[in-house]
Order: C-alpha cells, then structure tokens, then sequence
C-alpha cells in the first residue's frame, strides 16, 4: 500500500533544497515487519507493518538543519522545517558533503533472499523456542519471533546515491521457575544463523538452574563476564568514551589520551563495517566506511568521527556517521572485542549472564555498580551452584587495565561481537 | 471474511521539536513530523496488530483492507482473550498557560541558551543542553462506536555539566518535563545548581558498599515506587506470572505507613485523558497502609486476574498498547524530615536518579542515586558518590520504617517491551533498614 514515488520525491527536494541551501541531503527508508508474541506459552498477538520515512538535512552557510517526515505529502513542510531549523543553529566549518568516489572494501551481504515474510515462518520459530524450553521443568512467560526487509537509500546535491537492503528475523524466550527467570533472544539477517530451538532451551536452563540459588558473602572475587553482561557494560560505558565529539567537547574518559597505553595490553577494540550485521560500504552520510582499529593492544589509537564533528574540530570523517531518528550521529557497525584468547573457565569463578541497571552506570568516570542476573560459580568448564542476588561495583576503565582473558569464543549480539571476559578480584556485595 | 469480535484505531499525528545547544553553541534545531496509527482486531482468539503510515490520508476503503489484514494475522493466534468491562470515557484535559507551540523557536532558543550559560561556571570543562516538545493530537476510535480526540503538548529541558580537575570529572544533571507549558522561564538557578553540584561531586567520595540503613530522597524513593512497586503491580506481568506480587492480594506486604498510588488523573507529566484502549483513567492505590490493595490493568487483564482497575494502558504512538504506570507515588506519612534523618542514626542518605531496573518476576530491583552523603549519629557528614541500591521487592517494603511528609513529584520517561512513554514518580523521604547499598569505596 505504498502508493508514491520515492524517487520522483527525493528528486524534487534535492531539486528545490539546492535553490534554498547550500547542499541538500535526503535518506529515505522504507521495510516490511512482522511478529508475533507470545503470552505465556500461546501467541496472543500477530501483527505487521509496512513503515516509509524521509530524512532532508540542509547545509547554507555552514549551518545545519533537519527534518523527518513519514507522510510523502509532507516533503515541502519538512524541507522547510529543515531550513527554519539551520537559521538558529551556530554557523560551523563545513567542508562539503561526500560525493560518489570510491568505497575501501566490500561489505557482506546483509539480505537473505530466502527469508520470506510470513505467518507461517514465525509460527514454526515459536514452536521451536517452545519445544527447547520443555527439556527442562519451567514456565514459558512470554517472548515471541519477528522477521523485517528493509531498503535504504542516501542521496546528495553532489551526485553521492547509495543504497542498500537488510533482512532481520529474530525470537526471544522469557522463562520462569517460582522466583527464578530465564531469558535468552538471538538476531540475524539469516534465518538459517538462528537456532530458536536453542534460545529456548538456553531460556529455560537459565531459569532452571537457578532455583534454589544460594547467597554470596560480600568480598572481592574472580568474574566472568558473559558476552551479554560484557556488551551492556563496555557497550553503555566505553564506545560513548571514543566517540570524537564526547572527546572534543570535554566529556570523555578518553580525552587526552589519544596514542597512550591505558588499557590492558592484550585488549583490541575495533569497527569492522564489512563483516557483521551492521555492514556497509559508506556511513550514513555516505563517507566510505573503513576499518577502525579503536583500540589496540591498550592503546587508544583514533576516535570516531562523522563529518559535522570533523569538520568543527579539524580532523577527519572516520566514516562513522550513523542513523537512529533522521539526524547522523557518531556510533559503529560491527564492533568486535579482541583480547587473549584462553580457556577462562578452569579457575573457579563467579560467571555473570546478565547485570540489571547497566544504564545507570556514570557515563564520564565508568564507575558502575549494578545487580547480577543469573549469576553461577562456575568450575573446571561447568556450571556449579547458582547465585541468588549480587551487586557487582567497580570502574570499567579500571578493570580494562587488567583482564585476565577472554573467551576462545565470541558471541555476536547484534552488531557486537563479544567474548566471555574474565576479570580478577572484583568487589561484589551479597545479601 | 470472517469479521473482527471487536477493533480500535488509535491515530497520533504530531510534531517533536528539539534544540540542544553544547559549550555555548547551538548544535542543532528543528522540527519534525509523524503521522501514523495502530489498528488492532480481535480475530476468533487473539489479537491481530497492523501499523498505518500516513494514517491522515487513508480512505475508507483502504482502512478496511488493513482490518482484513490484520485479520490474517489474528488467525495465527492461540490464546483466548476476553475484553474486560470498563467504562470508556475521557477526562477534560486542562488548559495550557503559554503553549509551547504559539512561542517561536527564537524564543525557546534563547531561553535555553540561558539556562546553559548559567552552568558555564569556574571548574566547569562542558555544558549540554537540550529542550525537547512533542506536540500531537490523539484520536481514538473503536467498533462500538466510541470516538475521542484530544491535543497535548509535552515539553522539558535538561542541562548537563561536567566538572574538570586534575584529569578528574565528574558529571551532574538537573531537568523538568511538563504538560503545563513552556517552563524555561527564569530556569538559570538549574544550570548553576547542576554546575555546582558538579564541582562539588570531584571531592565526594566513593561510596562503601554494603548492608545499612539508607535514606531515600523524594526522587530516589519515587524511582523505587515505580521500579520496584509499580512495575511488579502491573497486570500484565501477574498475568503471566512474572510479578512476585501475583496472588497476594490482601495481604499486608509492607508498614501500615506506606500506601502506594498510580493516578493518571493528576495533571502531571503521565496524564492522560483517556488510555489507549479508550477507557476513562481512575486513580488506583496499589497499596493502602501496607496491604496489596489493586492491579494496575488493561480489558484483557482486567478480565482474566481482576482486583484492581482498568485505564491503565498506554503506548507509544505506533505501538500495542501494554499496561503501564502513569503518575506513581508514595503518598506522604507523618514523620519530617530532620526525624527521618535523626532515626537513621548510621547509614546513607541517596539523593537524585540515575535510573533503575527491575526483574519483577524474580523481585529484584537496582537503582543508582546521583549522589549522597553519610549519615552519622543522626547528622549528615562527608558527600559520596557513585551509589546505587538494590534489592528484594518484598522484603525492602517491610524495611520501609518511616515515610516522611514532603511528597514531591518528578517527570522521566519508562521503558518496557521497547517502548517508552512518559511518566511522573513521587514520595516523600523514606527510612530504609538494612538496605543493600553499592559502591566501590573501601
């Protein structure tokens, strides 16, 4: 029921944007998604939606505006909210949006063309989750399998088109056993790299065997963080820290920092736009995108920066615009954690599936102190008896100075790709 | 084709305006607009949900093709859900002095800038400040033929600031969201409120972690109402056995001092004239005098768990409507605060929010304070920092000895199922015993 032309659209504001500014930009986005939810263990709810949104920035005179509209009819009014919006921002440094010349590499496919958007393929997702979740004695509480293409399209007033497509499906299982909760969820842009019957089997272990959890003594021990708890941690503290704005601006850890070894030696973190969920070969300002070594071996090595951020502060575009809600900002598209490689699951050590209240960490120092989810000693590459309820306390950046390995395997969640990480004599307060 | 047992439409079309403004310069400024509606059909068994782009422009003709839709979607749907009887209704929505939307955005511009150049003070390394406004018109209808419409227009500012010694930083934040209309007037005092507190956090020191007594300012305890009450309460989660308060109706889970209430009546930040099923809002109390009184419920949960009250669901504007929190508080007690304080004798009083979480299903909540200072023979001493809280829903509420008579009300946004919709969290001063306090001082 998408009755317009995209094309003759963003032909036109690029058209009349070029008459009122100096450069025009226009991304429009459009995709088909489906789901269906679990309550408790039946479907309750099935639904779709087919969504469409353009996005116009404008730059005159090195001042910046931009609108979002998702109604087509809206197109003039959302140019014109743009170009309202560019009088009051400050005038910067502007050197031009990118035109069509060359990428630096080749992204894997994101489509999976045998992905067909249907009732049928959630259903039998769901019956899979179902059928993992019984091997073990707890209640399904909800979830649920969803499936999405999108195509996406960036244009500039200097010649720049580019556009790519996307498939995603996903399925999720929360579980229950008396007080004690199970989740797991995994994603792919390929229906064959998820295995529903897994996650739900994963979702009910957890909750399984954390029945009849036991207590932990305050003190300070030897932790593993799994991929899961490691993301929310390094994921909500650490990326904000290298992005170039936060560090332009006097809010980053990081800041000052550039080129000095502060982190552990064996620690890599690095953007990898070719190869992952989030892969492409231009961000979304069109600027090539290109392997960013962030961190390696300890030392901050480059920030990340998109044009509006480079262009202020006289550096460089890394190519790591991206898009949540119309306007670019700073993030990654793969990001992948590297450090020594090693069994880590010997040793005795307090295992962390998931924390609660990773979001409440402090942004600017990386102190955090959050509750465990799932928590388990964890021996000799088994799982020993659960851990009802602890707060873990420390600083990230602190704990980055010294890990004691990593995980021989990564998990990819999303666009991060994680190991299990190891850290030694870390503060955990029991009830 | 098989017709729908029943169907409503809830249509948001809007415009959401921001600015922020960073280090004295204005960043970014700007309108855009949204137009869309969720159609949801009751097919043999379930619910059948499609998203309408561009709702505005949709025929008849075409409204009738999505509920077909929709219908095809009901069809796979396994649980047999009933719609719960709830008078549906809308409350008048009060007058708005001074609209955000008739004050140019010069003016909100320069209003803001204000308040950021306020926090540009001695010690201070960086200043963010963004104002956000969301102005749209809801419209409801459903197949009984009930039809609602109301405008509303919510807006807030935030300041940032960062404060710089030595390689040390330390980050304080003050913000406030309203219905009410533009409240950027005369706001200077908050950006120099966030500086100071600011340079004040660099000498605090690091919380020691452990088990003590602890007083909770008002939004601190507010934020506990919400994660660890509120969300527990909701019937969506009792419905599905994920709430540690499921079947404990009548009994008393807490000190006869504390009653918990969610009103979505109040004229506060979570108001609302209606709730997106279209049922007229109640005021519910969770909790009278320390005994488990009502659920918060939408038709479906109203009808399958019962005990307690319809109008509680929300959403946001593209979005399935789930049972959610409005205006949630702890309704004042009779002790003051230097009492409070005074009863502590050894402990922690936690002021400010940084956010929580809850797992409702397991009873176990996490928030983290902005900021505190120990509490020592009954009198405040030395600032701490980096201090979070958390605990078991249950046997926290018993710990709740005194409630203070200082209610104050704040305005944030909640999250759950990935979506987030505005809200209001309120209480007086409360005292904690044995409180799980974290922190990584020694």
């Amino acid at each position: 029921m998408c009755d317009f032309d995209s094309d003759s659209i963003i032909d036109d504001i690029i058209r009349k944007g070029q008459k009122i500014a100096d450069e025009v930009e226009v991304v429009y986005g459009t995709g088909k998604f489906i789901h269906a939810s679990l309550k408790g263990d039946e479907i309750g709810e099935a639904g779709g939606s087919e969504s469409w949104v353009f996005g116009i920035r404008i730059i005159d005179g090195g001042r910046i505006g931009s609108s979002t509209t998702n109604n087509p009819l809206k197109w003039e009014e959302c140019l014109d909210a743009a170009k309202a919006g560019s009088k009051f921002a400050d005038a910067q440094e502007w050197g031009g949006l990118p035109d069509a010349s060359g990428t630096t590499g080749t992204p894997e496919s994101r489509f999976d063309e045998n992905l067909v958007l249907d009732s049928a393929y959630l259903t039998a997702n769901i019956k899979e989750l179902l059928n993992g979740a019984s091997e073990y004695n707890v209640d399904v509480a909800g979830g649920g399998a969803s499936a999405s293409s999108s195509f996406y399209k960036l244009t500039n007033s200097n010649g720049l088109v580019y556009e790519s497509v996307r498939t995603r499906t996903g399925a999720s299982l929360e579980t229950i056993s008396g007080t004690s909760t199970g989740y797991e969820s995994d994603s792919s842009c390929f229906a064959d790299r998820i295995d529903p019957y897994d996650i739900g089997k994963k979702a009910a272990y957890l909750a399984a065997h954390s029945v009849d959890a036991g207590e932990i003594d305050s003190g300070s021990y030897d932790v593993i963080l799994s991929p899961i708890a490691a993301a929310q941690l390094i994921g909500g503290i650490v990326v904000p820290a290298l992005s170039g704005k936060n560090v332009k601006a006097g809010r980053s850890y990081f800041a000052g920092k550039l080129g000095e070894k502060w982190l552990d030696g064996s620690f890599s973190l690095r953007d990898d736009p070719f190869h992952g969920q989030g892969s492409k070969a231009r961000d979304a300002e069109g600027v090539p995108a290109r392997v960013l070594d962030l961190i390696k071996d300890g030392v901050v090595n480059t920030f990340c920066y998109d044009l509006k951020t480079a262009y202020k502060y006289g550096e460089q575009s890394t190519g790591s615009a991206v898009r949540s809600d119309g306007s670019p900002s700073i993030g990654f598209h793969n990001l992948y954690f590297e450090g020594d490689r090693q069994v880590i699951f010997d040793e005795k050590a307090l295992y962390i599936h998931d924390v609660i209240g990773a979001h409440t960490a402090n942004g600017i120092t990386g102190d955090f102190s959050v509750e465990t989810s799932n928590a388990t000693w964890r021996e000799g590459g088994n799982d020993g008896d659960a851990v009802r309820a602890a707060m873990l306390s420390g600083n990230i950046f602190e704990m980055l100075k010294s890990i004691a390995g990593v995980s021989k395997e990564s998990r990819e969640l999303g666009n991060v790709i994680m190991p299990s990480v190891r850290f030694n004599n870390i503060r955990v307060v029991g009830k | 084709m098989e017709e729908p047992r029943y169907y409503d439409i809830r249509h948001v079309c809007g415009v959401s305006t921001h600015i922020d403004i960073e280090n004295g310069k204005i960043d970014s400024a700007g309108s855009s607009f949204s137009d869309s509606a969720i159609l949801r059909v009751l097919g043999r068994k379930g619910w059948g949900i499609v998203t309408i782009e561009n709702f505005s422009s949709r025929t008849k003709k075409e409204i009738n093709g999505f509920i077909s839709e929709a219908m095809r979607f009901a069809s796979v749907t396994e649980e047999e859900i009933v719609l719960g009887d709830a008078p549906s209704g809308m409350l008048k929505v009060p007058k708005i002095d001074g609209n955000p939307v008739d004050i140019s955005l010069e003016e909100k511009c320069s209003l803001l800038q204000s308040i950021e150049a306020a926090a540009r003070i001695d010690g201070i390394i960086s200043t963010r400040a963004g104002y956000s406004e969301g102005s749209s018109t809801v419209c409801f209808t459903d197949s009984c033929g009930n039809e609602y419409s109301y405008p509303v227009c919510r807006s807030g500012y935030g300041i940032n600031a960062i404060a710089g010694r030595n390689g040390d930083m330390q980050a304080a934040r003050e913000s406030e969201r309203t219905i009410a209309g533009l409240n950027m007037y005369h706001k200077e005092h908050k950006g120099l409120e966030a500086a100071e507190r600011a340079l004040k956090l660099l000498d605090a020191a690091p919380a020691k972690g452990g088990k003590m007594n602890a007083v909770l300012d008002q939004e601190l305890a507010g934020v506990f109402a919400h994660e660890a009450v509120g969300h527990a309460s909701e019937g969506d989660l009792v419905k599905e056995g994920i709430s540690v308060l499921k079947g404990r109706i009548g009994e008393r889970i807490g000190d006869s001092s504390l009653s918990v209430v969610d009103d979505p009546t109040l004229h506060e930040f979570g108001f609302m004239p209606l709730d997106a099923e279209g049922v007229m809002p109640k005021r519910t109390e969770i909790i009278k005098s320390g005994v488990l009184n009502a659920y918060l419920h939408n038709r479906q949960t109203l009808a399958l768990i019962g005990d307690g009250d319809a109008g509680h669901a929300r959403a946001e504007s593209d979005a399935v409507p789930q049972v959610r929190m409005s205006n949630t508080y702890i309704e004042n007690g009779d002790s003051s605060y230097d009492e409070i304080i005074a009863e502590c004798r050894s402990g922690v009083l936690l002021k400010g929010s940084r956010g929580g979480q809850v797992d409702p299903g397991r009873g176990v909540f996490q928030f983290n304070a902005e900021y505190g200072y120990v509490i020592e023979n009954g009198e405040l001493a030395g600032m701490i920092r980096d201090v979070s809280l958390s605990g078991d829903i249950l046997q926290t509420m018993h710990n709740i000895v005194l409630c203070g008579d200082d209610l104050r009300l704040n305005q944030g946004y909640c999250g759950k199922g990935g979506q987030s919709v505005p809200v209001t969290d309120g209480s007086p001063h409360i005292l904690l015993k044995n409180a799980v306090v974290g922190g990584q001082g020694v």
